[in-house]
């Protein structure tokens, strides 16, 4: 048995726009997922039935969507999720002083898990995928740290936030590097690894903040010599997001069947996620949908070309939609135009209004913003 | 068993086959049948008691229960899974001296009086499985209080030409029923039964504990209960109910009532929205050679071909040039490249096969055409 612990960066997303979204695990993804859904869907179907969660700044919509966990079947007597939010260690801090840091926080829970290895994982990378084979291979090769990597080559918005194994024939990882300028495929790390739970406590010891960004570029390089840290290659589809950039383009990859059916399709490993009563959609008579990827709960009377329109959206007669993210409760009235916009939640944009973005620079509208 | 004491539970008669539906309920429960993209029928009674603060509801089944005992699971799906009341699955049993099967809807609730007791009721509301509604029940309670009933049953005005194929009560000024005609002939009112009864449970424990012992009985509550009360002079009263309401016991009111959903997806009642078991696939996928007007369309579907005013539920995937017209297409079917299916009910598993041809044009005269859960319809291309 095994300890799962989702680990993901306090600020992902420092400069532009990307400091609007959400916590990222809580963003969007297909239209009705959010990120987390996607590590947490991992875990438990790889039988990883007790799992933390450390959380950031913004969680509540996160602690809401997980709530006990039930819908993961992870509403148990014994495991199930235990979160981790900030919090003061002392008393006679003030709020603004500095906070433990996630791992700080977890470190007991680690400490008193039972089992004796644990699956670290961020909870930004969209995959689906048994562990349990990562954990076989930990296994035969005596490894002390197995990190998942899937080979593929990383667009200029991953570049940043992207984390590059260099690994030997053998398997062996000898280092670990940013991104650099190049289009070919790259070993990428998936920021999931297997370890013994005293190795990772010996790595942590010392590391009140850190998150998963500086335990692989910092904590894990330094141990590269010391320990025999191997690589597991991941085949299947996946997704980094971490910026709005990459967001809008892997939201936008779904709309290829072979993608998404890698992503969904896959036997004996459904993606969970909170289920809603949403009602089933409805087609107005004029209704013109192409290639697109739409969620229960709509109401859609105009046009939608090439987006990804997510739950309870209503699209009025002879609104025209390309190329958009709309998220849950957005409204766009009669005769409105949006083309590449990223529409967060609830946002109202009024008859005959139009905005336009581009592909490498989709613009972003805040949660509830009245255009 | 209950800690807690209830005013009122709710006892449901979900074991009926439904048999004008057909080969529809050949497998399943008529109340386990498929609705409006992704809902089943008992969804409509069990919401209805949620939402009316009806939080005790025990479930009466006997025929095909298999798929309707998985679905209704512990009451999680509509916040049943209570650790007072909640809903509790009650099949046919065997005990000393009585034979298992649930001889009417009588003797049904007749043989869970030890259930019914242990909440110890003041009222008792029975109703009937198999109707597409949304009604407040608590309201239909406060009415029955209020003018101090010994039995309340809904009623809803239909045209007077349709009345021969409904229980029709007769009432006098203030609404008390005066006589009762189960399909008559010569219909006298239009006021129908909607199958949905509030009985004081004191005086029912007694009517059933009678019925039980008469040997010419059919034990049924509108043959045998309701008459005998009238007989005895007991206060019975008509609830006037003028919201939706659909039998759906044919294929052909089936169809109709999940086609009632393009012209008002609500059902009249915006607010009470219907709880169920949501399967949790992925959105549907709309294809750039993908051409939809007036229609429902749910998670997991996939259309590449032509959709136009029907109900599609989960998983349905329609081939690029297939077209499918006023039909309902039940969960994980497929259409395959160049069919076309016209007015047609298609249950679960099904494959209409690449260029086959499934029933007649709506208004071109044709019947309905209904296909079993499982159908392989036409010549699969490598055959």
């Amino acid at each position: 048995m095994y300890t799962g612990l989702c680990l993901s960066d306090p600020h992902p997303d420092r400069a532009g726009d990307g400091s609007k979204l959400r916590t990222l695990s809580a963003a969007r993804f297909a239209g009705r997922y959010r990120l987390v859904d996607f590590m947490l869907s991992n875990m438990v179907n790889s039988k990883i039935f007790t799992i933390g969660m450390v959380l950031n700044s913004h969680y509540q919509s996160l602690i809401g969507h997980i709530g006990m966990g039930k819908e993961w079947d992870l509403a148990r007597k014994s495991g199930g999720v235990t979160f981790f939010p900030p919090y003061l260690a002392d008393e006679r801090q003030s709020v603004n002083s500095e906070l433990d840091g996630p791992l700080q926080r977890a470190a007991q829970f680690i400490m008193e898990a039972k089992d004796e290895y644990i699956v670290l994982a961020d909870s930004s990378v969209v995959y689906n995928m048994d562990y349990r084979t990562a954990i076989e291979a930990h296994r035969k090769n005596e490894a002390d740290i197995t990190a998942i990597y899937t080979k593929r080559a990383i667009s200029p918005g991953e570049r940043e936030n992207a984390v590059i194994l260099d690994i030997a024939d053998d398997g062996r990882i000898y280092g670990i590097n940013r991104a650099p300028y190049t289009n070919e495929k790259l070993n990428v790390s998936l920021g999931a690894y297997v370890m013994r739970k005293g190795f990772f406590i010996q790595l942590t010891a010392n590391e009140k903040n850190c998150g998963m960004l500086r335990f692989s570029r910092i904590l894990l390089a330094d141990a590269l010599e010391r320990m025999n840290v191997m690589g597991f290659e991941f085949c299947g589809y996946t997704a980094h997001i971490s910026s709005v950039e990459t967001f809008f383009q892997y939201n936008m990859e779904m709309l290829d069947a072979e993608k998404r059916n890698a992503l969904f399709d896959v036997e004996g490993r459904h993606i969970f996620t909170n289920r809603r009563d949403t009602l089933p959609t409805k087609y107005g008579k004029d209704a013109d949908i192409r290639n697109s990827i739409i969620a229960d709960g709509c109401q859609i009377d105009g046009t939608v070309i090439d987006s990804i329109i997510c739950r309870n959206v209503r699209i009025k007669p002879g609104a025209i939609v390309k190329n958009c993210i709309l998220q849950d409760d957005t409204v766009v009235e009669r005769g409105a135009m949006l083309d590449y916009i990223i529409a967060d939640r609830s946002v109202s944009v009024s008859e005959h209004r139009s905005m336009i973005g581009s592909n490498t620079y989709p613009v972003y509208i805040e949660r509830a913003r009245v255009i | 068993m209950p800690t807690e004491r209830k005013e009122c539970i709710a006892m449901l008669l979900a074991g009926g086959r439904g048999s004008r539906l057909k080969s529809l309920t050949e497998q399943i429960a008529k109340p386990a049948v498929t609705f409006g993209g992704k809902y089943r029928i008992i969804d409509f009674p069990l919401t209805n008691c949620v939402r009316s603060g009806i939080d005790t509801v025990g479930v009466m089944t006997q025929y095909q229960p298999l798929l309707l005992h998985d679905y209704i699971g512990k009451g999680q799906h509509w916040d049943l899974d209570t650790l007072n009341g909640g809903v509790s699955i009650l099949p046919p049993h065997s005990k000393p001296g009585s034979t298992a099967w649930y001889s009417g809807t009588a003797n049904a609730v007749y043989q869970n009086q030890d259930f019914i007791m242990s909440y110890d009721p003041e009222y008792l509301l029975v109703l009937a499985g198999d109707h597409v509604y949304k009604m407040d029940y608590s309201a239909m309670l406060d009415y029955h209080k209020s003018v101090g009933a010994d039995c309340t049953i809904a009623v809803i005005e239909v045209p007077l030409k349709d009345a021969g194929r409904f229980g029709i009560m007769n009432t006098d000024s203030d609404d008390r029923i005066t006589t009762f005609e189960e399909k008559p002939a010569e219909p006298k009112g239009n006021l129908a039964s909607m199958g949905i009864y509030i009985f004081n449970w004191k005086s029912l424990s007694e009517y059933l504990y009678e019925d039980e012992k008469d040997p010419e009985s059919s034990h049924d509550f509108g043959k045998d209960i309701i008459p005998s009360m009238l007989r005895d002079g007991m206060r019975m009263f008509a609830y006037r109910f003028d919201g939706y309401w659909k039998d759906v016991g044919t294929e052909e009111s089936l169809w109709l009532a999940n086609m009632d959903l393009l012209d008002d997806m609500h059902l009249g009642l915006e607010g009470w929205g219907i709880l169920s078991k949501t399967a949790g696939r992925p959105p549907h996928f709309i294809a750039p050679t993908g051409r939809i007007s007036n229609t429902l369309i749910t998670e997991g579907c996939e259309i590449y071909g032509t959709v136009q005013n029907s109900i599609l539920s989960v998983d349905v995937i329609v081939e690029e040039g297939a077209i499918v017209k006023d039909s309902i297409i039940m969960e994980n079917t497929r259409i395959c490249k160049g069919a076309v299916v016209n007015y047609t009910i298609l249950d679960e598993n099904s494959v209409v096969c690449e260029g086959s041809v499934v029933g007649s044009e709506y208004g071109s005269g044709g019947k309905l055409s209904v296909y079993a859960r499982g159908s392989i319809i036409g010549n699969e291309p490598n055959e």
